[in-house]
């Protein structure tokens, strides 16, 4: 196994220092049995932002192998840290697996975009992987469980994926947390509300009597669907999905 | 074959009561464990499952669902979602009916459960449910010592969850936790199968109709998602688990969720 270390060294204040780093693999993308883990730590105070170049690209399986990546972060005290990649991809076939792990303590700053999508659907390949599992888990000072999710989606199950999906091709979740993103997490419940309300309504064919002239456009469904929730300890911190 | 037929003409074997017959007229330990077991799962029992549509009424309001065919793959998928998240928690609480364990569970699905609205209707029909299951069986006390612990620390040491609850409440009942696991699935069906009724989605002949053709795919899902461990509980339903948290902006709505 591969090891290696960076340090990266705070320049200026966290307000206007932020450190940027992107995470690029060997080849483009992820092959299977590859396994790629990751520890971060960041300082208190500091500002520190992991993205990728590309969407990553989780190519077929061979003999059944899952390929993973695991990441552990520990954010300090007054940090921010922001792990905004773009979205996994896997290939037909492909098995995946991904795990991450944030330690914060009670005035750290966390955005987390986990998302992935159906596949190349160019070439026809809508949520035609084997496996896809996503963990996120955030624990506070003492292990204490914050948030704890994991996405599971395999096929073979009692459904094919794709019909679960009912003509989704991508699936995001988007966790904003701490202090520092409090008007971030006030806007977002904002726009989420705003948008949603417009998308949902009751369809007229359950009106019954009232016929309809133009039954399709009625019965469209959303082309985006959002929810955003509020989790954790009494504090507000949002979580958006869609 | 009973001893004591042998000899007996066919009419006087009527006429004997054999220890089978005996058994079936008193009833052994385990028939009036049934008996409990109705009363859990009959939807008589007062803890407001009639309040949740399980995510349905949006589904329906995002037109995800507007037929019976619809109805049919939301419930295979809530159901398959219910046995990979849940299912673990019912599995671990009736197995080990403790207070410790109760508290440690609950925890640990209060950060589960990210989804505002299924956490708040979660809490509702746990809370219901323990309130009602301490005062029915009386005969475990622990059930209402239990409660009354932490009714009375205050809010935020434990949320009353419904499938730790539920798995609590029927270990200390004494049903095992094939049955109870299965029951856990059983009511959640029931549940949202009867909104599907309210919201127009399918008569109440369909409805119960719908519910029998489900009773082997219900089964599948029990038997693929017991047993298993907490670290494994994952959910099987993205989808699912976006529309139901979107309850909240539903301008008319029946349900709570």
């Amino acid at each position: 196994m591969e090891k290696g270390k960076v340090v990266v060294e705070k320049v200026g204040p966290s307000d206007t220092d932020a450190v940027w780093i992107y995470s690029l693999t060997y080849g483009g993308g992820i092959v299977s049995g590859d396994s790629i883990s990751v520890e971060f730590t960041v300082g208190d105070g500091c500002t520190a932002v992991l993205t990728t170049q590309a969407s990553t690209k989780v190519y077929k399986s061979m003999g059944s192998k899952c390929s993973e990546q695991v990441l552990e972060a520990r954010i300090g005290s007054g940090a921010l840290f922001a792990l905004i990649p773009d979205p996994v991809t896997c290939f037909s076939t492909a098995r995946y697996s991904q795990k991450q792990v944030f330690r914060v303590v009670s005035d750290s700053s966390l955005v987390i975009v986990d998302w992935f999508t159906s596949g190349r659907h160019e070439s026809g390949e809508k949520w035609d992987f084997e496996h896809y599992r996503s963990t996120n888990h955030i624990f506070s000072e003492g292990d204490q469980p914050v948030f704890l999710d994991t996405v599971l989606l395999e096929q073979g199950g009692a459904t094919r994926i794709a019909e679960r999906m009912h003509d989704y091709q991508v699936i995001a979740m988007v966790i904003i947390y701490g202090p520092k993103l409090k008007h971030v997490q006030d806007q977002v419940q904002e726009n989420v509300k705003k948008m949603m309300s417009q998308q949902l309504y009751v369809p007229s064919t359950r009106l019954g009597h009232h016929a309809k002239t133009n039954s399709d456009h009625c019965l469209t469904r959303p082309a985006f669907i959002a929810s955003c929730s509020v989790f954790g300890p009494k504090e507000a911190i949002p979580i958006g999905q869609g | 074959m009973d001893d004591s037929l042998e000899g007996l003409s066919p009419m006087d074997e009527d006429l004997v009561e054999t220890d089978d017959r005996k058994r079936k007229r008193n009833g052994s330990i385990d028939s009036t464990l049934q008996w409990s077991q109705w009363q859990l799962l009959d939807s008589i029992l007062p803890t407001g499952g009639f309040a949740h549509s399980f995510g349905l009424e949006a589904a329906i309001q995002a037109r995800l669902v507007s037929g019976p065919d619809d109805l049919k793959s939301y419930i295979i998928d809530l159901l398959d979602n219910t046995g990979s998240l849940l299912l673990p928690f019912v599995y671990s609480s009736t197995m080990n009916p403790t207070l410790e364990n109760w508290q440690k569970l609950d925890r640990i699905l209060d950060a589960t459960l990210s989804n505002e609205v299924g956490r708040k209707a979660s809490i509702s029909q746990g809370s219901s449910l323990l309130r009602v299951a301490a005062a029915v069986f009386t005969e475990i006390p622990s059930l209402k010592s239990m409660r009354d612990v932490c009714v009375g620390s205050g809010s935020g040491v434990v949320s009353f969850h419904h499938a730790p609850v539920f798995g609590l409440t029927c270990g200390l009942v004494g049903i095992d936790s094939g049955s109870s696991q299965r029951g856990f699935m059983f009511v959640t069906m029931r549940d949202v199968i009867s909104a599907a009724t309210r919201l127009n989605i399918v008569g109440p002949m369909g409805a119960a109709v719908l519910q029998h053709q489900m009773a082997p795919v219900a089964e599948a899902l029990s038997q693929k998602w017991m047993d298993r461990p907490l670290e494994d509980a994952s959910q099987t339903a993205p989808l699912l688990d976006t529309i139901q948290a979107s309850h909240a902006y539903l301008f008319s709505r029946l349900f709570c969720s």
